[in-house]
């Protein structure tokens, strides 16, 4: 077992849990332990305060006013974009879309560059890893255009089986879409290794980048990807935010997904002329406030240095995963090597129904998720309906870890019939 | 009852479940559950002709609230009128079983209830249906 505190070498913990005031509070007369990262990640101090800051004193809408606020205004959203350019290494912050969420981000590649290139017989390549949210988007349009989905295997402990990838990469795959992280299994994918993969046989590749960005050195350029998507809420920053990057030629070619305002530039009864990028794809008022929040959050994580929040996560993973196998009948689903697992802990812990197991740790003051965590094909595939899943962040301690092991106990105590 | 005392209900409940199984007679069946979880029961519902009265079962797997809950009902049930059982609502359910345990995870708590609504329904529009060819 490692001591706690050799936990401790590259990132200092106790510093950035004083950063997250929702992390200094009792739930049910316990100290909280924040569990359920992969989720929605807490807040530091200073995206609360950016966001606080911008509403008291900077609010106006963005790209209209000739009025000083409002260009305060868009000069602080569009600050926010050049920061989130930077920080995945887009070539230019015309690359980087503001949208919703990571769902919303894969929904307008699939119907905007989908339905403009998608044509019957054409197939669209996933892996059996996804997330809802990038498996039904191209469902809707492969229905739509009758294209065919088609899917990269994952093996008995959730890594993708890439023997057969060239074979599955024909001159009919048009796109291959894959996760970067499970959120389900933590599996950290060799993304670099499929994008390289599947140019070579001329498609195009997406990453959902929604549990990468937060907790991996990203690079879109060393990847070499088309389009990437990801959440801000995952990544220190504010729900109602996500990116879309996607390479250039690529976005200039394609339609625009929701019409509205700002994102034309000239319009007649009969019709009407796009705006240049990323405005093409952000119609009506964007969230002005999230973008300014997501800045402060990218701001906070390169302070950080994502190499030290990777190398944290690795040794908090592999923590989880010696303390839970040490508890009678846990089965612990997904890669057991941290090389390559994220900080995502599923499983089950004998025949107590994950719910269970989440209220009598609830009970203990510690919120993990339990259910299928939006990937209902991948439990079906690994014979399980539903599942518990401990997550963590750069605020997560051994202590915590401690403290889940000790609440497996307690629930083992409380259903004495467990097996 | 305190907090402990409901919880210890509920776990009765679930670990020792009353009238579990399926009943082979049955007037009625309906199976339901919550797909996001797992939880899943079947409500069986036999009306005897002479005296109106109900005998209701159920089976299914799920989480200790689900089964607890599906377990508390058949008993409840058991004895009753169409119109009786089609009586039971949710609030009192939730207050018998110990509200502030079961508000969280209404969903599990009410899956039961739903589920033996709907075969009593369907029990109800056979019996009218055949009330009304009787005319």
């Amino acid at each position: 077992m490692l001591a706690s505190s050799s936990i401790l070498r590259t990132l200092d913990v106790q510093a950035v849990r004083a950063d997250f005031p929702i992390l200094s509070q009792s739930v049910n007369g316990k100290p909280l332990a924040f569990l359920d990262s992969a989720a929605s990640s807490q807040k530091p101090l200073a995206v609360i305060e950016a966001m606080n800051e911008y509403y008291r004193t900077t609010h106006a809408n963005v790209h209209r006013g000739v009025y000083t606020l409002s260009e305060r205004a868009t000069e602080l959203y569009e600050n926010a974009r050049k920061r989130v350019a930077r920080f995945i290494g887009a070539k230019s912050s015309r690359e980087i879309i503001f949208t919703r969420n990571t769902t919303e981000s894969i929904n307008l590649v699939a119907q905007a560059w989908g339905r403009a290139n998608l044509r019957p017989g054409n197939e669209i390549l996933l892996t059996e890893l996804e997330h809802h949210s990038n498996l039904v988007p191209w469902q809707l349009i492969a229905r739509e255009t009758g294209a065919r989905v088609r899917y990269i295997p994952v093996d008995g402990q959730g890594v993708l089986q890439l023997d057969g990838l060239d074979a599955l990469l024909t001159e009919r795959t048009k796109i291959v879409a894959f996760a970067q992280m499970s959120n389900m299994l933590g599996t950290i994918t060799p993304a670099a290794e499929i994008v390289r993969r599947a140019k070579a046989a001329g498609a195009l590749t997406l990453i959902d980048a929604a549990q990468g960005v937060p907790h991996l050195p990203t690079n879109v350029q060393e990847l070499g990807c088309d389009f990437l998507a990801f959440s801000g809420h995952k990544m220190c920053g504010p729900t109602g935010i996500g990116v879309l990057y996607g390479r250039r030629e690529l976005l200039e070619a394609m339609p625009p997904f929701l019409g509205g305002g700002d994102m034309i530039r000239r319009v007649t009864f009969e019709g009407a002329e796009w705006n240049e990028l990323p405005w093409k794809f952000e119609a009506g008022t964007p969230a002005i406030a999230e973008g300014v929040g997501l800045g402060a959050a990218v701001d906070y994580l390169s302070g950080l240095g994502m190499d030290a929040v990777r190398a944290h996560e690795r040794e908090i993973i592999a923590y989880a995963l010696e303390r839970l196998a040490e508890v009678p009948t846990v089965a612990i689903y997904g890669p057991m090597a941290p090389d390559i697992r994220g900080g995502v802990a599923t499983f089950n812990l004998g025949d107590i129904h994950p719910h269970d197991v989440a209220a009598v740790l609830d009970a203990e003051g510690i919120a993990i998720r339990a259910g299928h965590h939006c990937a209902m094909p991948l439990h079906e595939k690994f014979g399980l309906t539903a599942s518990s899943r401990a997550s963590f962040y750069i605020y997560t301690i051994p202590e915590e870890i401690d403290r889940l092991v000790e609440g497996l106990y307690k629930a083992r105590s409380i259903y004495k019939k467990a097996k | 009852m305190d907090r402990q005392g409901q919880i210890d209900f509920i776990l009765d409940h679930y670990e020792n479940p009353r009238r579990k199984g399926a009943l082979l007679d049955a007037g009625a069946s309906a199976q339901g559950s919550n797909p996001g979880c797992g939880d899943l029961v079947t409500m069986y519902v036999k009306v005897d002709p002479q005296t109106g009265r109900a005998d209701v079962t159920f089976d299914g797997t799920g989480c200790t609230i689900s089964q607890a809950s599906a377990s508390y009902l058949v008993e409840l049930a058991s004895g009753k009128t169409l119109e009786d059982i089609l009586a039971i609502d949710r609030d009192d359910l939730m207050g018998a079983l110990g509200r502030d345990i079961v508000e969280q995870r209404a969903p599990c708590a009410a899956l039961a209830l739903d589920t033996l609504h709907a075969a009593a329904h369907e029990l109800d529009r056979e019996r009218a249906c055949h009330e009304i060819r009787m005319e």
